[in-house]
Order: C-alpha cells, then structure tokens, then sequence
C-alpha cells in the first residue's frame, strides 16, 4: 500500500539547517492503522505531510500502491491529493460561508464533477450528521465539526486517510466519539495514519510509530507488546 | 454544486472587503462613463449649434466685414455695410457646389443638390426704429433654416408680404396685417416667427425681389448661403473652388469651424479620458491590494482547498470569479453613477448641453470593470497558487 524507504527531510542551509527527518522507512498494508507519536518537534506532521505530497523530501521514496510519488510534479500531486489520499486536521478546517454538506462536496467539486449530494448526504448519515447537512460550521460543535471534516475525507473514497491530531481539539466524550468513528473506518478496511499524542487512540490502531528527532525509535503493536525496529 | 457557487457563498461572507474593492472600480468606472457621457453631450450640442446654423458655407462679398455666427460660436467679423456682389454670380456658384458635391458622391444625375439662400441686408426704419430688413428667396431660406416655425400666420407666399421676427414683432411692435413701408413700398405682416435665440428674432423678412425694387438694388445680394446635401460633403473643395474661381466674392466653410470646434471637444475629452484613466489605475491598485489582503487572509483556506484537491488552475478560477463578481458590481454601479454623475456635471461644463444616458456604455462599463477587476487579480491569484500547503497547515 504505502512505502517510505529512507525519507529524509532537511529544512534550512547552512547554520540554520534542521534534520526533520533521516532516514525513515516504512511499510503500510492496505487496511492498517498506524498512529505516529512522538515529543512535539520530532517530525510527526513533517512525515504525514511527506506521506500526503505536501511537503517534498530532500532524499529518499515515498511509493504509493507501487508508484513513486516523491517526484511527481504539482499536477500529479493534485491528481494523487484528489483520487488517493484524504486528510483530517486537527482544527476541522471547514469552509465558514459553506454548509456541512456543501463542505463535503468541495473535493468532488475539485474533481470536476457537479458536486454528487446525495453521496455527500449518505456520508454525512454514516458519521452521524444526517440532520446537520444544511448547517454551517459556526453552527456546529467541535465534535461534529470534526465529523464533518472526516465526512469531507471519505465523500472521494481514498486509498489512505491521513488524520494529524483528529482529536486534539476535543474534550474526552467528543474524542471518544471521533475515534469511534475511526475504529468503523478502519474495520470497513479503510488505511489510516494518524498524528497523535492520545494514547488512547494510540491503543486503537494496528500500530504505533514513534519518532524523536526525525528517526523512528519504536515501532509498537498495541495489542501483541513492544518491538525494536 | 460549481465553483462559482463556492465563490459566491465566500464572496457574501466577507461583504466588506468585497465592497471595498469594488469601490475602487466603481470610481474608475463612474469618471470614465460621467466623461463619456457629458463629452458626448458637449459634441451633441456642438452638432446642435452647427444644424441651427444651418449652412455649410457662407459666401460674402470679399471686401465685407459681416458678423457670422455659429450660434454663440463666432465665425469672424463679416459686417455687411453696403457692400454687395451680383446676384447672378449664383448660377456660377450652384455649379460648383452642385458638381463637387456630385463629383464626391459620385452622383451622375442632373439636377440641383445643394441649397442656396441669397440674402440682400437692408438698415431701414421701421415706425421710426432702426431694423434690419433681409431680403430672402422663401423657399430657398426655408431649405436652410429648417427650424424656423411661424407662430403667427403664414409663411411668405407672395412678394407683398413680410415675415417678422419674434423680438421684433414685440419691440415695432407689429401684428398680423400691419403694413409696414420699405422705403415707401408697403408689405403686409403675413407671419410672426417663433423666438429662435439668434438675430433673425430682430429681423423682418421680405422677398428677395421686392428688397432689390424698393431700395433700388436689383441684382444685388449681400450674402449667399449655401446648405450642401450632407455632413461629409466636401465644404471645403467648394470653398475653395468659389474663392478660386468667382472674383469678388469670399467663401467661408462652416465645417472648418464646426472641426475645429469638435477638435476641441475631443481634446477636451481626450485630457478627461486621460484622468479617468489615471482613476481607473488606483482602483485597479485597490483592487489589488485588496486581493492580496485577501490572499493573505485566506491563506490557511487556500492551503486547506489545495490538500483535499484544488488544482492551481482551479486557485486561479476562484480569484478570477471573485474578480468577475467585483468587475460586474462596479461596472453596473459606476454606470449609474458616472451617469448621474453626467447629468449633474454636463450643463454645468458645456452650458445649455442636453445630458442623455447612453445605454451603449453599460456593456461598455461592465467590460472595463470586469478587465480591470481581473487585471487586477491576475497578480494576487499567482501569489495564491505559491502558496505551500504543508507551510499554509503550519501556519495555523
């Protein structure tokens, strides 16, 4: 599904260059849940932005269901962002002057397409915001928003959801309902990697990655114990 | 659901800073129309002073000094006094005139084209007041003096009668069957004519002939007239051909004073055009800044439509719509501002100008508000698509 083999990120020149990350490989199967934790700094966003094509790696691959997507040019990025990879960001991110329907039509409406509501209202059903659609983000609660943001990622069925902190705005109740929703992703056969500092969610996934100063140090399975990588 | 829609929803959003914005292309706008608009009043009041005026040309004995007018343009000092050429000059003159015009127009046909209206000045007394009498040929005089409406009676159809002008029927005063006597030979008062604003309101009016007998000046005009068929027909040539070629007389074109007082106008209206250009420019720069607020403010909206999708292509679009959305509002808004902008300001400019909205400068407004407006957003909507999306999620 995912490999990063030897991703290396170094920002700045000179007196002011920063190893994000050295070194990082990695292997995701179809269908896994990785959570990347680490000390703030250690390059957990840095490593999901690389996943998802945002950012470019200074050496290294990143190969996404056999295809080398680290040299891609914008165009093919965009083409990736659109057909394969998702995103879910700590502060929901929704558009303020559109509803939470429309805010989960937008990557349709960027594919090209008229906007297909009624798959964006059986989304929305899914995460449990049947009776919110004509609402706007003002309108709604952290959670919901949060919701919504996650309704936006799935509208365009993507290989892979990468989610950075999906529940670090939260208070516990709300969290414990988005990572709800995230065990149902990842049991309808959904690939999830997700930044976070919540154990919790942590002991939901397939696996936790840990980094500290852009390496990673741990490679952990919740429920079979600890491995050295 | 398109993009325009996601444009417009976020273009409500943020009324202010949209307003703003447009407000800089609604004063570009509203000066380039208001100019327009009052330059066109100006010209059409230039026609309107020329169509008064009647003839093209103006054909005067060469050693005269008669005050010739164009309305309240002045042609020059051509007063008449007692100086004359033969009346028979005019077959000669119709057949220049008559054969430039055919020759330019390219007309094989026989037959009289231009108008000529012959006129004998007479300084008489009246009841004991000075008056000038004009010796006209009706028909002739009525071809170019298409404006005159008698308010009184009758136009002149017989060689005893007289037609007085509006100030001096008042003034002698005269009525509707009076006689008056030219130098012992009596005419009747047939018709009053209406107040026309030029001299003709302090003039009588008899027939040609009738002039020439009772003051013993036949075969004698004091001034021609001529009226050529069209506005392109070619006054000057005429002119020219007559001053050349018929001695003792002196042509002068109308139309070189009608051009050169269009050139005015349109120097005039050039200079204006020039400033509204220059208003034009600041609210472009308005705009502008404006965007690059924008792009700035939206930096984190920018980088989150480009991680779930958004294309360069389809930055650009967004800006390019929201350039649209502000092009159309002040092209729609400067057009009726600039308009009543013209109403009020164009008598003022050109005294007496008849102010009309030109209902051909709203496309006219919409296209440059819209061009500006987009011109505008071109350089932000770049700085847009620069923008990195991992830099723009820091950021937040």
């Amino acid at each position: 599904m995912l490999q990063l083999r030897k991703v290396t990120k170094i920002y700045g020149e000179g007196d002011t260059k920063v190893t994000a990350l050295k070194d990082v490989s990695l292997q995701v199967s179809p269908g896994d849940f990785i959570a990347i934790m680490g000390p703030s700094g250690s390059g957990k966003s840095t490593l999901l932005n690389i996943i998802g094509g945002l950012e470019r790696l200074s050496s290294g691959e990143v190969i996404l269901e056999g295809n080398r997507i680290d040299n891609l040019d914008e165009n093919a990025l965009v083409n990736i962002r659109r057909e394969k990879i998702a995103y879910v960001f700590q502060q929901y991110h929704l558009i303020p002057s559109l509803t939470a329907l429309e805010n989960v039509l937008l990557p349709l409406v960027f594919r090209g397409g008229n906007g297909e509501r009624e798959k964006a209202r059986d989304i929305l059903r899914k995460v449990g915001l049947a009776n919110r659609t004509e609402h706007k983000p003002s309108q709604l609660s952290g959670g919901e928003q949060q919701r919504v943001a996650i309704a936006r990622a799935l509208v365009g069925n993507p290989a892979l959801v990468l989610a950075d902190e999906p529940t670090g705005n939260m208070d516990r109740k709300t969290g414990e309902e988005v990572l709800g929703l995230f065990d149902q992703l990842h049991k309808e056969g959904h690939t999830i990697i997700t930044v976070t500092h919540n154990p919790e969610i942590a002991e939901h996934a397939d696996a936790i990655i840990v980094l500290r100063d852009g390496q990673i140090v741990d490679r952990l399975n919740p429920r079979e114990g600890r491995r050295d990588v | 659901m398109k993009l325009y829609q996601i444009v417009a929803k976020d273009v409500m959003r943020r009324k202010k800073r949209m307003l703003y914005a447009t407000l800089g292309i609604v004063i570009g706008t509203m000066t380039v129309v208001g100019i327009l608009t009052i330059a066109r009043a100006g010209e059409a009041r230039v026609y309107d002073q020329l169509e008064k005026y009647g003839p093209n040309l103006t054909v005067v004995p060469a050693i005269s000094s008669l005050d010739v007018k164009i309305g309240d343009l002045s042609l020059g000092r051509l007063a008449v006094g007692e100086n004359y050429f033969p009346e028979e000059r005019l077959t000669e003159i119709r057949q220049i005139a008559d054969g430039k015009i055919k020759e330019s127009l390219n007309i094989t046909s026989e037959g009289n084209i231009a108008t000529l209206a012959p006129k004998l000045f007479v300084n008489t007394n009246v009841k004991k007041t000075p008056v000038i009498v004009v010796g006209i040929d009706p028909e002739e005089e009525r071809g170019i003096k298409t404006w005159w409406q008698v308010q009184d009676g009758g136009y002149l159809n017989d060689t005893n009668q007289a037609l007085v002008g509006a100030l001096a029927s008042e003034l002698l005063p005269l009525n509707i069957g009076d006689q008056v006597s030219l130098n012992g030979n009596e005419v009747i008062v047939s018709g009053i004519l209406e107040e026309t604003g030029s001299d003709d309101d302090y003039q009588i009016f008899v027939p040609l002939k009738a002039l020439q007998q009772a003051f013993n000046k036949e075969g004698q005009i004091s001034s021609l007239d001529i009226r050529a068929l069209c506005n392109a027909c070619p006054v000057e040539f005429i002119a020219d051909a007559i001053n050349q070629n018929i001695p003792g007389v002196r042509a002068v074109a109308v139309k070189q004073v009608a051009e050169s007082e269009m050139g005015m106008v349109a120097k005039m209206k050039n200079f204006m055009l020039a400033l509204a250009g220059i208003t034009l420019l600041v609210g472009l720069f308005a705009v502008v800044n404006t965007m690059l607020t924008s792009v700035h403010e939206r930096i984190k909206d920018i980088g989150i439509m480009k991680a779930i999708g958004a294309s360069r292509n389809q930055i650009i679009q967004i800006f390019i719509y929201e350039a649209i959305i502000i092009g159309i509002a002040g092209g729609v808004f400067g057009y009726l501002v600039g308009t009543a902008l013209a109403y009020g300001a164009g008598p003022l400019l050109f005294g007496g100008a008849t102010t009309t909205y030109v209902p051909l400068y709203f496309p006219l407004s919409l296209f440059l508000a819209t061009l500006t407006a987009v011109t505008a957003t071109i350089y932000p909507a770049l700085r847009a698509t620069q923008i990195k999306v991992a830099d723009s999620l820091r950021s937040i």
